[in-house]
């Protein structure tokens, strides 16, 4: 909790992450996908030593070679920073358990790196052999990222038997671990094709543009037996309760309190459906008429799918940063009762002697909301808090602190308020001071804390 | 071998029976001439797509709505939260229909600037017009089904705005209504309306459209008109294109209805005061801005009956344009572009400006 606190108007750090990690993750999955189209079809081409499909290759590696080194790397980086300024506790923890994952991860993000340039810059310097051994190269150091991250990724799902023995490596391999693997394999490849599709609607010569695009639009047919299998798979090992916000949304997402969750997840279901459809009707039955810009709109269908599939795993784990340890902002699950007692302020470096319960109360608010909230913009105090006064404000923040699904209908969805009462009153002022429905205004005045903060010069 | 020999034999079965052949024929008849305005050609195409998810949801939800006044409103809420999936049912209804007046906005005026609507194509506008004013029927019967507030509200200055219409307007209303007031009555009336009376409107306006549309195949517009155009097979190489098309606009609609789920106000209480800023749908927002803004009287007439005869008027001037405007006067024509570029400016600006207000 002693990190600053990264407060960003409006958008909110979710919202920051959310983009960078939905532009990142569309980049990606053409990194890893990529990987294995280019060593399948090049093996394809050289089986039936096709020189226009070899053309095709190099000039889908120049787009590949400045997507991935360039967008993909920059957001991955960008990715990192805003983590550690967003959820600083997460990523701390991350790091402390995963340590040598890590520093794989690196070492074969490098690798993979490096072979993605010698991979395009080789094109007719070196043999087909070598280079097909290139390729293959590539694809298995890609495949190799990915093997490490999805590690950490499930791990924050499902942190299965580390919860209790703290053994990473039962971590690292938790129960989603294969599912997601696979299924994100099975993702990437298909978004691979996606973009081989943009870079083949191009294609001059009429007879390789459609023997390319039905080719790749073949690719698909096998990702979309798996992926269903894959997935439900992946959902058989979610914790039950992440599932249940799921499927109550078959009946009441219009409504429900998290039912865009649902309602994102239906929405990947459908347009992942369309794709290939799609697929099939425009490159495959007529890859005369495949247009680029039908390509380019497809496409972009495609990565919205991915990404509203990253947003919806990244919110079923919700209200946990790391399931059934850590909550959202950072609060470690066990040590509730402990802090509801002493304080939660307690040992924060950002309050001092002489704090009005308002200043008190932001103190609260930054640490525990702002992770999730913001204060007029994404997910706002102002509308979610609506024309409650301060009393009512306090009788919502009382509500919150339980743990019984019975009394407070949001456990599941938003970590439990943590503090004593004199904390939680502070906080309430606060956010009645913010929404304008604050009695009075409050008055300058020293809040009763039931310990003596610490002193920050 | 053998499915090759089932084929044939279901193919002749079919054949003898309906004529497949000849179907072919005409199917194969139909081509679409490639050029930088081609991509107007799909959007009639985009609205029967959106028609046929009409149809589906419209069916899904008639198996739960109710058209009692006491229950139709709490019929909605079931539909939204019990019924499974009922809330995406409905909000592809809602999301589609606006959609699909949209799209048909679009189609409108691009067939005008087109000038899609010259001979031999004059039916195939008139009836064009006519599938407008079907699709308008449907948006104003439908949005009162919900009977929440802003529907009944809503539906009662719609009726009052059309009493208005000199000699006729009064009649009208009442009918719609049936009686003085909007009650059961006017439910069960824009319920008949809406799934029934439109519908068999509908299908008999688009069989003659859609056949009119085979027949003469797709106008080219004069900027092209003397160059070497290639022609397209309309079936099947524009019609794979067009389901490309609807894929695409099938995602975005179920974006609209994943991200904001239609909603529904408080049930409609006949004997309280009509909330602040009540506002029709924005199809409709238009020309209710434009009679706002008239002032009470002009001249020895009232404001809005000025409004609603220059309505007509427009109206009836769309109807004569294929008649008028036929390709042959370069005067009229600019006439005609020079009219139909008004029309939508101050469609688009009144439309805005009621949004805005
Ligand atoms: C339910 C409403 C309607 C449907 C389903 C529909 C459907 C279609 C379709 C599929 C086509 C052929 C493709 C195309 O040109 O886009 C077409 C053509 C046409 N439509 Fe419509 N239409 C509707 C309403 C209208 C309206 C409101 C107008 C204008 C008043 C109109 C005027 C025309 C004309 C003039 C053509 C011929 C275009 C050409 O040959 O270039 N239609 N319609």
């Amino acid at each position: 909790m002693n990190y600053p606190i990264w407060d960003v108007p409006y958008l909110g750090v979710t919202g920051i992450i959310g983009l960078i990690s939905c532009f990142h993750i569309c980049i990606v999955n053409f990194a890893v996908g990529g990987g294995m189209y280019f060593a399948v079809t090049e093996q394809w081409a050289y089986k039936t030593n096709d020189e226009g499909v070899y053309d095709f290759l190099k000039r889908l590696s120049k787009f590949f070679l400045l997507l991935t080194t360039v967008a993909g790397a920059v957001s991955g980086i960008g990715i990192w920073w805003a983590v550690s300024l967003g959820n600083p506790n997460s990523i701390h923890t991350l790091i402390q358990t995963f340590t040598l994952g890590w520093a794989e991860e690196w070492v074969f993000f490098i690798a993979e790196l490096a072979t993605a340039f010698v991979y395009y810059y080789t094109w007719g310097k070196i043999s087909k052999e070598q280079h097909l051994k290139l390729a293959w190269f590539y694809a298995v150091f890609s495949v190799l990222t990915l093997v490490i991250i999805n590690g950490i990724l499930s791990f924050m799902m499902t942190p299965g038997a580390w919860l209790t023995t703290k053994n990473w490596l039962l971590g690292f391999f938790n129960e989603t671990y294969w599912p997601l693997l696979f299924m994100r394999l099975v993702v990437f490849a298909a978004a691979a094709g996606m973009y081989a599709f943009v870079v083949a609607a191009r294609i001059q010569d009429e007879a390789t543009k459609t023997k390319v695009l039905q080719y790749t639009t073949k690719w698909f047919i096998p990702l979309f037996i798996i992926g269903p299998l894959v997935g439900f798979w992946y959902f058989k090992n979610l914790p039950p309760d992440a599932v249940t916000n799921v499927m109550t949304g078959i009946q009441a997402s219009g409504v429900g309190n998290f039912s865009i969750l649902a309602r994102t997840f239906y929405l990947s279901l459908i347009m992942t459906g369309t794709i290939l459809v799609f697929a099939f009707v425009g490159p495959y039955l007529n890859p005369k008429g495949f247009s680029f810009h039908a390509a380019v709109l497809f496409l972009l269908c495609g990565l919205f799918v991915t990404s509203i599939g990253e947003f919806t795993r990244e919110m079923l784990r919700k209200p946990y940063v790391i399931y059934g340890y850590m909550y959202s902002n950072g609060i470690v699950k066990d040590k509730v009762p402990e802090l509801n007692k002493v304080g939660y302020l307690k040992s924060s470096k950002w309050v001092h002697d002489g704090m009005t319960p308002v200043e008190i109360g932001e103190s609260m608010f930054k640490s525990q909301c702002l992770m999730c909230h913001t204060r007029h913009g994404y997910r706002s105090m102002e509308r979610l808090l609506g024309e409650r006064d301060e009393q009512s404000i306090t009788a919502f923040l009382q509500m919150l602190q339980m743990t019984d699904k019975e009394k407070n209908p949001y456990v599941g969805i938003m970590p439990p308020l943590v503090g004593t009462p004199d904390e939680v009153a502070a906080l309430a002022t606060y956010l009645s001071a913010l929404t304008g429905t604050a009695a009075n205004p409050p008055v300058k005045q020293t809040a009763a804390l039931p310990y003596k903060p610490v002193l920050v010069k | 071998m053998m499915a090759q020999m089932l084929k044939n034999k279901v193919y002749g079965w079919l054949d003898q029976r309906f004529a497949l052949g000849t179907m072919q024929e005409l199917a194969g008849k139909k081509t679409v001439p490639v050029h930088r305005h081609s991509i107007w050609y799909y959007m009639g195409g985009i609205a029967v797509m959106f028609l046929i998810i009409q149809v589906l949801t419209g069916g899904l939800l008639m198996l739960y709505y109710v058209p009692e006044i006491s229950a139709a409103h709490a019929s909605i809420v079931t539909i939204n939260s019990q019924v499974d999936f009922g809330w995406f049912v409905r909000s592809m209804h809602s999301w589609g229909a606006n959609l699909m007046i949209l799209a048909l906005f679009v189609h409108l005026f691009t067939t005008y600037f087109l000038k899609a609507y010259r001979p031999p194509r004059e039916i195939t506008w008139l009836t064009g017009l006519g599938l407008l004013v079907v699709v308008f029927g449907f948006g104003f019967t439908g949005y009162l089904l919900p009977w929440d507030e802003v529907a009944f509200f809503a539906t009662k200055v719609g009726l009052d705005i059309a009493s208005q219409v000199p000699f006729v307007g009064e009649t009208i209303a009442t009918i719609l209504r049936g009686g003085a007031d909007v009650s059961q009555a006017t439910l069960s009336r824009f319920f008949v309306i809406h799934v029934f009376l439109l519908p068999l409107a509908l299908v008999a306006l688009m069989g003659v459209h859609m056949l009119m549309v085979q027949l003469h195949g797709m106008s080219r517009p004069d900027s092209v008109k003397d160059q070497a155009v290639r022609e397209e097979k309309f079936f099947p190489t524009f019609v794979l294109k067009d389901l490309m098309v609807w894929l695409l606009l099938f995602n975005l609609l179920a974006a609209f209805v994943s991200f904001y789920p239609w909603g529904l106000g408080p049930e409609a209480d006949p004997f309280a005061a009509a909330p602040a800023g009540i506002k029709p749908e924005w199809y409709f927002l238009g020309m209710f801005q434009f009679l706002k803004v008239l002032p009470a009287y002009i001249g020895p007439f009232e404001g809005e009956h000025v409004g609603m005869a220059l309505f007509a008027l427009i109206g009836l001037a769309f109807v004569v344009i294929p008649f008028w405007e036929r390709g042959q006067n370069p005067v009229r024509k600019m006439w005609a572009e020079l009219f139909g570029s008004v029309i939508l400016f101050l469609f688009i600006v009144f439309t805005v400006w009621g949004m805005l207000l």
